[in-house]
């Protein structure tokens, strides 16, 4: 490996290397909290050389490319890790959760995670996903006092494997009709005219399968809900907008080397869409369980970042991505706000926020905007993103989708507002009022800074993923 | 004079309220400071909108004009102009959130919060009769809307989060549709032209195949008839107006409604012409059923709240019933009595507060003997009620006739049946005089007569409304021209303001 290759891999380095670093010296962190603080300036390292470090090669070994867009994605990621661990403080002390292993568990995903948005080979994406879903199965279940958490944690496993026994599957039919591994290559043996093409469809068939688990598109969404309500607050919100995130990334580099989605695979993604989009807003309104709700309410959004990728050009792409890093946004702020509401218990009941707003308004109100945010109220990204998503569908030619994500707009609202209306009824609930943490608030008003400002002033944001976009 | 004043006033228009709301906010622990100063935004937004109607010359096209550069990635601009009707519409905004302030003057749950919500949907309000970039237009119509749930749901009665939920989910059923037709339009036009831009001076030169353009009209016209409302969607309007706190009711009925019939006058009408022509007739007989039905189910009312929203769907309906008789006089009636139900309706919606506040109920069979209790505020009520119901000689029966006329001339049984509307205003109205005024006091409490800080809410509105009674010249002579326009279907819009 060349110093080339290796400034290239820095931002990377970075993340590995400090969390390696952690897991030899923090031993016996609980109830401390520097391991975190160091934590978060590593994810803040690797964020900035990310985005400063001129990208001086384009690819490594032809498995990762170190481009903008790449850089990007590391960059996204580490400062999503690097808000998580400052958020965790609170959460992990009362609770006696050991710190550092937590820390070093996190950095580690938010390699994984910065790797998959970056892999340009088949197997460059098997080896960055199976990466953090490794991390993943353990953070999920880090409480080892909590029956949730491992249920939780066991329940991602299995679904997991399987995942990651048809992505294999998948990729060694692919490399068998195209003889490569390297994404354009690999691909180019799914257009027509291609020998071997059949093969190579079946191949994409599961490779898109292992892809929906992890997004949890209906219908692989049934790991979602379970998953969400057992895993720790702060790392749900890095499930939700890291993990899935980065998949979509490397769903669009790879749908990206196509000139137009296969004849075959059209119809299955817009069902895809349209399924997840209905199925999760029809269960999000039976939900009692914020975190179950919320885990709802990720089957809808993926099903829109899909519809952007369907669309299968530069603008679908582009508000594809506009709308993810928006939804990574809100996602990191709710989970923010729920981890700094959770006392003993994490707040996961409606009736848990009633009469919330009298004692801790500001981060009542934090919430309300996010929530708002999530249904795509304006100012917010969420709205702005979806003013993207759906001019994508409509100039795409996919009117059904652009209807039916609009009818589920409406129906979403009345779920997302449950936990507002509790939160500002008058009486209160029997749960003790939690102190927030000043990481806590960091992360909250940071978030909801970026919500607003993304939703007032989305120009510039746009135009840099509209560079970046392949 | 387009555009040619010095101060970016629009802009100021819009972000005043902005920033009083903010200042609010900002000072959580001094209520009477912050209300001070919600009074004071507001009356300087009233102070700029009568300045605008006095200075600026009455002629017809935008009188003012302001484009700033916004999201040239989506082609979205901050595009805001006004003509004689948009300056109309605001300068009833202003006055009636002063009204609104001054309302709710002694509000002690919250009560900063409360006011700088108060200031976020008058900016809403403001915005959407500015706004001439569609996705300017939806932000601005969203953000009247999100306040007025949290101020229905948290400072309204009992059933109010129910209440502020139902009339959430009706307002943002119609709104999200239109915002799919606002863009299904920006990509026609892009795919048309390659200029793609929310801008409606650009929009409106879109070419719709004519299999589209009735569901596009209809997505539009959705959204404006549920907020106005009109008949089969009006079932959110009696329960949101009583449980909604007074200040929020007189919004509501006087701004919000209008924001509906603002909406159809400006972007439905003009962006489908054809198909808005062929749904005149629909929107007639919808307009009918709402003066038959409200004025019927109103004389059955025993709550003045919802008695009075009852009410303004009848008279909602007389002014939609102008607009679709399609003839020079209906249509500037109509567009003239959009400024006399506001102006009443919030008079009515005032009085039964001040009712509410000394008997402590609004129930019909619990009130009475009001005259000799508090024979000023019964004078108050019998004038408004008069005003109401179309006395000649006060506001509402100006554009009644108006109406009435326009309509005779083109479809007389459409005339007549109004006609019958108006009977039975005469029935709900003399009801709820009776009921209130005369009869037996059901208690023996001697109530406070008006205090100067209720006549300070008051005189202002008799003096409007008697001004618009016998000289309605000063506010019509301005619509002509808007009349005229929206009738030819030639809207000035081909006028467009270069980037600043």
């Amino acid at each position: 490996m060349t110093v080339t290759e290796l400034i290239a891999l820095l931002p990377l380095m970075i993340l590995a290397l400090g969390a390696t670093a952690l897991l030899l010296l923090a031993r016996g962190s609980v109830g401390r909290s520097w391991p975190l603080v160091v934590g978060a300036l590593v994810a803040l390292c690797a964020a900035l050389s990310a985005l400063l470090l001129p990208p001086c090669l384009m690819e490594v070994g032809g498995m990762y490319a170190a481009g903008p867009y790449a850089r990007f994605f590391i960059a996204l990621w580490s400062l999503a890790t690097a808000a998580t661990l400052i958020s965790s403080s609170a959460y992990l002390t009362r609770r006696q959760l050991p710190s550092g292993e937590y820390t070093a568990l996190l950095l580690f995903a938010a390699a994984g995670m910065g790797l998959l948005s970056s892999a340009v080979s088949l197997s460059g994406i098997f080896l960055a996903l199976e990466a953090f879903t490794l991390v993943f199965y353990v953070l999920i279940a880090f409480n080892k006092d909590c029956p949730l958490g491992a249920e939780a944690g066991l329940k991602y496993l299995v679904p997991g494997g399987v995942a990651a026994g048809l992505l294999a599957f998948g990729m060694a039919l692919l490399y068998a009709a195209s003889g490569s591994l390297q994404l354009p290559a690999a691909t180019a043996a799914l257009l027509s005219g291609a020998p071997m093409q059949s093969v190579a469809l079946a191949g994409m068939a599961l490779l898109l399968a292992a892809f929906a688990f992890k997004l949890s598109l209906a219908p692989f969404h049934f790991w979602t809900p379970d998953v969400y309500q057992g895993a720790p607050a702060p790392v749900t919100g890095l499930l939700a907008s890291g993990s899935k995130g980065a998949v979509i990334a490397a769903l669009l580099t790879l749908t990206a080397t196509l000139p137009a989605a296969p004849a075959i695979f059209e119809p299955v993604l817009i069902t895809l869409a349209l399924l997840s989009m209905v199925v999760g807003t029809l269960c999000a309104l039976a939900q009692s369980n914020v975190k179950r709700m919320l885990a709802y309410s990720s089957v809808v959004h993926m099903g829109f970042v899909l519809t952007g990728l369907l669309c299968w050009n530069h603008t679908g792409r582009t508000a594809a991505l506009f709308y993810l890093v928006g939804y990574s946004v809100i996602t990191l702020g709710i989970f923010a706000v729920i981890t700094s509401f959770s006392a003993d218990k994490e707040p996961q009941q409606l009736s848990d926020y009633r009469g919330l707003a009298r004692r801790q308004p500001l981060r009542a109100l934090a919430l309300t905007v996010l929530l708002l945010a999530l249904a795509g109220l304006p100012p917010t990204v969420g709205f702005m993103g979806k003013l993207a998503i759906f001019s994508a569908a409509l100039s795409a030619g996919y009117p059904l989708l652009a209807i039916i994500g609009i009818l589920v707009s409406v129906v979403s609202i009345y779920f997302y507002l449950q936990p507002v209306i509790q939160m500002y009824m008058p009486s209160s609930s029997s749960a003790e009022a939690v102190e927030g943490h000043a990481g806590e608030y960091t992360v909250i008003a940071l978030c909801l800074v970026l919500t607003l400002a993304f939703g007032l002033f989305p120009g510039p944001l746009l135009e840099l993923i509209a560079r970046l976009t392949p | 004079m387009t555009g040619t004043c010095p101060l970016p006033l629009l802009t100021l228009l819009l972000t005043l309220p902005v920033g009083t709301a903010a200042l609010c906010l900002a000072c959580r622990h001094r209520p009477a400071a912050a209300r001070s100063l919600a009074l004071a935004g507001t009356l300087a937004v009233l102070l700029i909108a009568i300045g605008c109607f006095v200075l600026l010359p009455a002629e017809t096209g935008w009188l003012l004009r302001e484009n700033y550069r916004w999201i040239p990635a989506l082609g979205i601009q901050v595009s805001l102009g006004i003509d004689s009707l948009s300056l109309l519409m605001i300068l009833l905004t202003a006055f009636l959130s002063v009204l609104a302030i001054g309302l709710s003057w002694n509000e002690d749950n919250r009560p900063t919060a409360y006011f700088a919500l108060l200031l976020l949907v008058e900016a809403g309000v403001l915005g959407v009769f500015m706004a001439l970039d569609l996705v300017l237009f939806y932000i601005s119509w969203e953000l009247m809307l999100i306040p007025l749930f949290f101020l229905i749901g948290i400072w309204g009665q009992r059933g109010g989060m129910a209440a502020a939920m139902k009339f959430f989910l009706f307002s943002l059923a119609g709104s999200l549709l239109m915002l799919l037709a606002i863009i299904s339009l920006y990509v026609l036009h892009g795919q048309q032209s390659g200029d793609y831009s929310f801008a409606l001076s650009a929009l409106q030169n879109t070419v719709v195949p004519t299999g589209l353009e009735p569901w596009l009209f209809a997505a539009f016209a959705l959204a404006f008839l549920i907020k106005v409302p009109l008949v089969p969607l009006h079932s959110w309007q009696a329960d949101t107006y009583s449980a909604a706190p007074a200040a929020c009711s007189l919004l509501l009925a006087g701004v919000l409604a209008k924001t509906g019939i603002y909406g159809l006058i400006r972007f439905a009408l003009p962006l489908f012409p054809d198909t808005a022509q062929a749904a005149l007739p629909l929107l007639a007989v919808l307009s009918l059923v709402s003066i038959l039905y409200g004025g019927w189910i109103a004389s059955a009312q025993r709550d003045l709240k919802r008695l009075v929203a009852y009410s303004s769907l009848a008279h909602l309906g007389f002014i939609l019933l102008g607009l679709s008789a399609w003839t020079t006089t209906a249509v500037e009636g109509a567009l003239l009595q959009m400024v006399n139900h506001g102006l009443t309706t919030a008079a009515l919606f005032i009085l039964i507060a001040l009712i509410e506040k000394r008997a402590g109920t609004r129930q019909l069979e619990e009130l009475g003997g009001l005259w000799g209790r508090a024979p000023k505020l019964s004078a108050m009520l019998l004038f408004f009620s008069l005003a109401a119901l179309g006395l000649p000689g006060l506001n509402n029966f100006v554009g009644e006739i108006l109406i009435l006329l326009g309509t005779f001339s083109v479809q007389p049984l459409w005339a007549v049946l109004a006609a019958a509307g108006l009977l039975l205003a005469a029935i709900y109205m003399l009801r709820l005089l009776q009921s209130v005024i005369w009869g037996p006091a059901q208690d023996e409490k001697s109530w406070s007569d008006l205090v100067l800080s209720e006549w300070l809410l008051l005189v202002p509105l008799v003096l409007l409304v008697l001004w618009l009674g016998l000289h309605p010249e000063t506010f019509l002579e301005p619509l002509r021209g808007s009349a005229q326009q929206l009738l030819n279907g030639a809207a000035p819009l081909s006028l467009s303001g270069g980037l600043p």
